[in-house]
């Protein structure tokens, strides 16, 4: 009874501060090296940026953003009003509704494939082709493509006017110049460099989904487009929703791909909000980066409300 | 400049501030130490005394070093024997400055000197930050007065020295004498207008010597405005903006389209390299010998032609002239002296050792060089002298260059000065692609775009 008397009593001030001081002290060091890196390396830059963008901050004429003025939400109405903000988040929506599904869904078919081959070695070799360009940093993928497209010393256009001669010298192609196929190039080049990497992931996918589930829609008759549609896509759902979350991202935010093809051409549909935001931040006059912040942001925030809407849309129904 | 030279200056430096020349030279003596010696005891701050504290530390645009592998490898050698040398090479990329503005923020500076500024294009941004200072109280008098004089007018600015000049680069044409001459054309023979230039050109497709007949890069500042200084060179407004609606601009803009019948269907696209201002399409169709006429500063077809079974087929020749007053675009890269930097009298020294050296000119102008830059000494004592006897090492094509210059205007220093070019660049282009009719117009939209530019970079 005493016993049960002393559990019952509700603990003391000095014993409750004492557990919660020595379980502070327990784990919280521990989440020290979590919390810099994501203070540090995260929040305060994401931070400073919306500050800068309320200000006037140009580089070369302010000591620091602090020095500069407060002028509210100016940057980000002016920047609304600018014909260059319209046309580059036009021109970044354009490239990313042709990148995107030749970016998920070539992978979802090559994947499939891959897996239907039943001889290990051949499997294993058709995995490594498909990650060789993934191994080859980006850079150098730009710049093998531009010159694959070059008129003057490219391969493909040697191709179609000295052999094939379905075009000439004076009427070939112009690649990565012209408004209705450089956007097409460029996500070409896209897909070839990014699809080893993703079958991957499809690839991992698929060995998580039982075969029995295959046998049985066969045994029940279900054609073998029903049984991908039905079991093999809708499987594949949740690795989908992160492909396209991920290089909705990276198409829609796309930069070093643009400056290596396009440099700062603003007649190019290559100069987007990206690489105007780069172009006023560093580049042009005094270095508005004011400004160039508050582009960012507005890119930033359609990006958002993009993803939000993917992730309503992928939700799990079940 | 040497040791002998900076010594007397320093002395001048100290009488003006009142101290006898013998109380100078005695403290000198007395302290044996030499030029170091003496200038610490003419007091801290004076730049030898700061170059005891820290190398004399110059800092050079990776290109620089990579068209002049003497400079690394013997040049600075030679002069870290007479005072303590530390070369870098500077972290700058597409002409960024961040990095020099960001340390005078701080009122500090890593280097001294940099060597790669190019007026048109960084030297006004460098001068708004507050990042560099005038030569004027560094560089001798003597050495000044040697400069050519369209040379000295563009590191002016304001009535100051900003730029140590060196090495020079020029809109010039030149033409590949095989394909020439393949189209019953006289290689020897520039063009002398621009009418001519496009009928020769033409004549090389017709006759189909060449694919293209004449390619020029389609950057304004290496071709829009060399041609309009073709036709005038008095093209800019009060402000220093390139004035776009200029006659000598609308002339150009027409010139342009006509040598774009010749052209690659490609030559206005970005290039490879370097945010697209290097590796143009241009580039690619005069090295493969796929077009006969260039348009472009000398040290692209003098790189180019050094590719070719054979060199001497390359020929150079001012761009022709269009009307009293023509001539053509130049610009310099040369040094900045960094405001928060040292040993700034030393500095001078070492660009007067670096630019007097004949091992840079060599390079840059021989004739048995293959693939030479090009680049020009910017002292009038040195073309006296090798235009009285001229070197058995050096190009012919250097003095017709080299002539060039007397009636060349370079760019001028404004913060826009380049990127006015590439604000304007899809207004102009319009006219080019056949978008818009009217070249007066098009040019119009093009300084309209640039005034909406700078207009937007005025604080609010």
């Amino acid at each position: 009874m005493a016993s049960r008397a002393v559990a019952a009593r509700p603990p003391s001030g000095f014993h409750t501060f004492w557990r919660s001081t020595t379980r502070f002290a327990r784990t919280w060091p521990y989440l020290i090296p979590a919390l810099v890196f994501f203070v540090g390396w995260q929040l305060w830059p994401i931070v400073r940026a919306l500050w800068i963008s309320f200000t006037n901050f140009s580089f070369l004429l302010d000591d620091s953003p602090e020095s500069a003025k407060f002028i509210g939400l100016r940057n980000y109405v002016d920047a609304l009003h600018d014909p260059l903000v319209r046309t580059g988040l036009w021109h970044a929506a354009i490239f990313t509704a042709i990148f995107l599904p030749g970016m998920v869904f070539l992978p979802m078919v090559t994947a499939v494939l891959v897996d239907r081959v039943r001889n290990q070695k051949l499997a294993t070799t058709y995995r490594l082709i498909l990650l060789i360009p993934a191994m080859i940093p980006g850079p150098l993928i730009f710049i093998l493509w531009v010159w694959m497209y070059s008129n003057g010393i490219g391969p493909i256009n040697y191709v179609l006017v000295d052999v094939l001669h379905v075009f000439t010298l004076q009427n070939q192609p112009t690649w990565l110049g012209s408004t209705n196929t450089t956007f097409l190039s460029l996500a070409l080049m896209e897909w070839w460099w990014g699809l080893g990497f993703h079958t991957m992931f499809y690839l991992a996918g698929l060995s998580t989904i039982p075969k029995e589930l295959y046998e049985s829609a066969r045994v029940d008759g279900a054609s073998e487009w029903r049984i991908f549609w039905r079991i093999t896509f809708a499987r594949l759902r949740p690795i989908l929703l992160v492909l396209v979350v991920l290089r909705f991202g990276t198409a829609y935010a796309l930069i070093d791909e643009y400056i290596l093809t396009g440099g700062f051409d603003r007649s190019k549909p290559t100069y987007t909000w990206t690489v105007y935001m780069w172009d006023t931040a560093f580049q042009v006059g005094d270095q508005n980066r004011g400004y160039a912040a508050s582009i960012g942001w507005i890119g930033t925030i359609g990006m958002l409300a993009v993803v939000l809407w993917l992730f309503y849309a992928f939700r799990n129904k079940d | 400049m040497d040791d002998r030279d900076v010594l007397e200056e320093l002395i001048a430096e100290e009488l003006a501030a009142g101290m006898t020349r013998a109380d100078v030279l005695k403290r000198g003596a007395a302290a044996g130490a030499g030029i170091y010696g003496l200038s610490a005891l003419l007091g801290a701050g004076t730049a030898f005394a700061g170059s005891e504290a820290r190398a004399l530390t110059p800092t050079f645009y990776q290109w620089i070093y990579g068209l002049y592998p003497d400079i690394p490898s013997k040049i600075n050698k030679a002069y870290a024997k007479r005072h303590k040398l530390d070369a870098k090479i500077a972290p700058v990329q597409g002409f960024g400055i961040d990095r020099f503005v960001a340390e005078a923020k701080k009122k500090k500076s890593t280097w001294d000197v940099y060597v790669g500024m190019t007026p048109f294009v960084e030297m006004g941004a460098l001068i708004e930050s507050g990042t560099i200072e005038p030569w004027d109280n560094y560089i001798p008098k003597s050495v000044l007065n040697d400069l050519i004089p369209s040379i000295r007018a563009e590191a002016t600015y304001k009535g100051h020295i900003w730029s140590y000049p060196f090495l020079l680069d020029i809109i010039i044409q030149a033409w590949n004498g095989e394909l020439v001459k393949k189209a019953g054309l006289d290689p020897n023979k520039a063009p002398k207008t621009w009418d001519e230039f496009i009928a020769n050109a033409k004549k090389v497709v017709s006759s189909k010597a060449a694919p293209y007949g004449a390619v020029f890069d389609a950057h304004g500042w290496r071709s829009l405005a060399p041609i309009a200084h073709t036709f005038n060179t008095n093209v800019y407004t009060a402000e220093g903006l390139f004035d776009f609606t200029s006659d000598a601009a609308v002339n150009a803009l027409e010139v342009m389209k006509r040598m774009m019948e010749v052209a690659p269907k490609n030559i206005l696209e970005e290039g490879k390299v370097d945010g697209g201002v290097n590796t143009t399409p241009d580039e690619e169709a005069f090295a493969g010998r796929q077009a006969a006429y260039y348009v472009k500063y000398q040290n692209a077809p003098t790189r180019f032609a050094g590719t070719w079974p054979d060199p001497k087929v390359l020929h150079i020749a001012g761009l022709p002239k269009a009307g009293k007053g023509g001539g053509t675009v130049f610009w310099n890269t040369g040094a900045a002296l960094f405001k928060y930097g040292q040993n700034k009298r030393l500095a001078a020294n070492y660009m007067e050792f670096l630019t007097r050296d004949v091992r840079i000119w060599q390079h840059a102008l021989g004739k048995n060089v293959r693939g030479a830059s090009g680049q020009l000494s910017p002292y009038k004592s040195d073309w006296a002298k090798w235009e009285k006897s001229p070197p058995s090492w050096m190009a012919d094509w250097a003095f017709t260059v080299h002539k060039e210059l007397a009636t060349s205007k370079a760019i001028r220093t404004h913060k826009f000065g380049l990127t006015q070019f590439v604000i304007g660049k899809p207004a102009w282009e319009a006219y080019l692609k056949g978008d818009e009719k009217s070249a007066k117009a098009a040019l119009a939209k093009a300084k309209a775009l640039v005034a909406a530019e700078v207009k937007k970079s005025r604080k609010g």
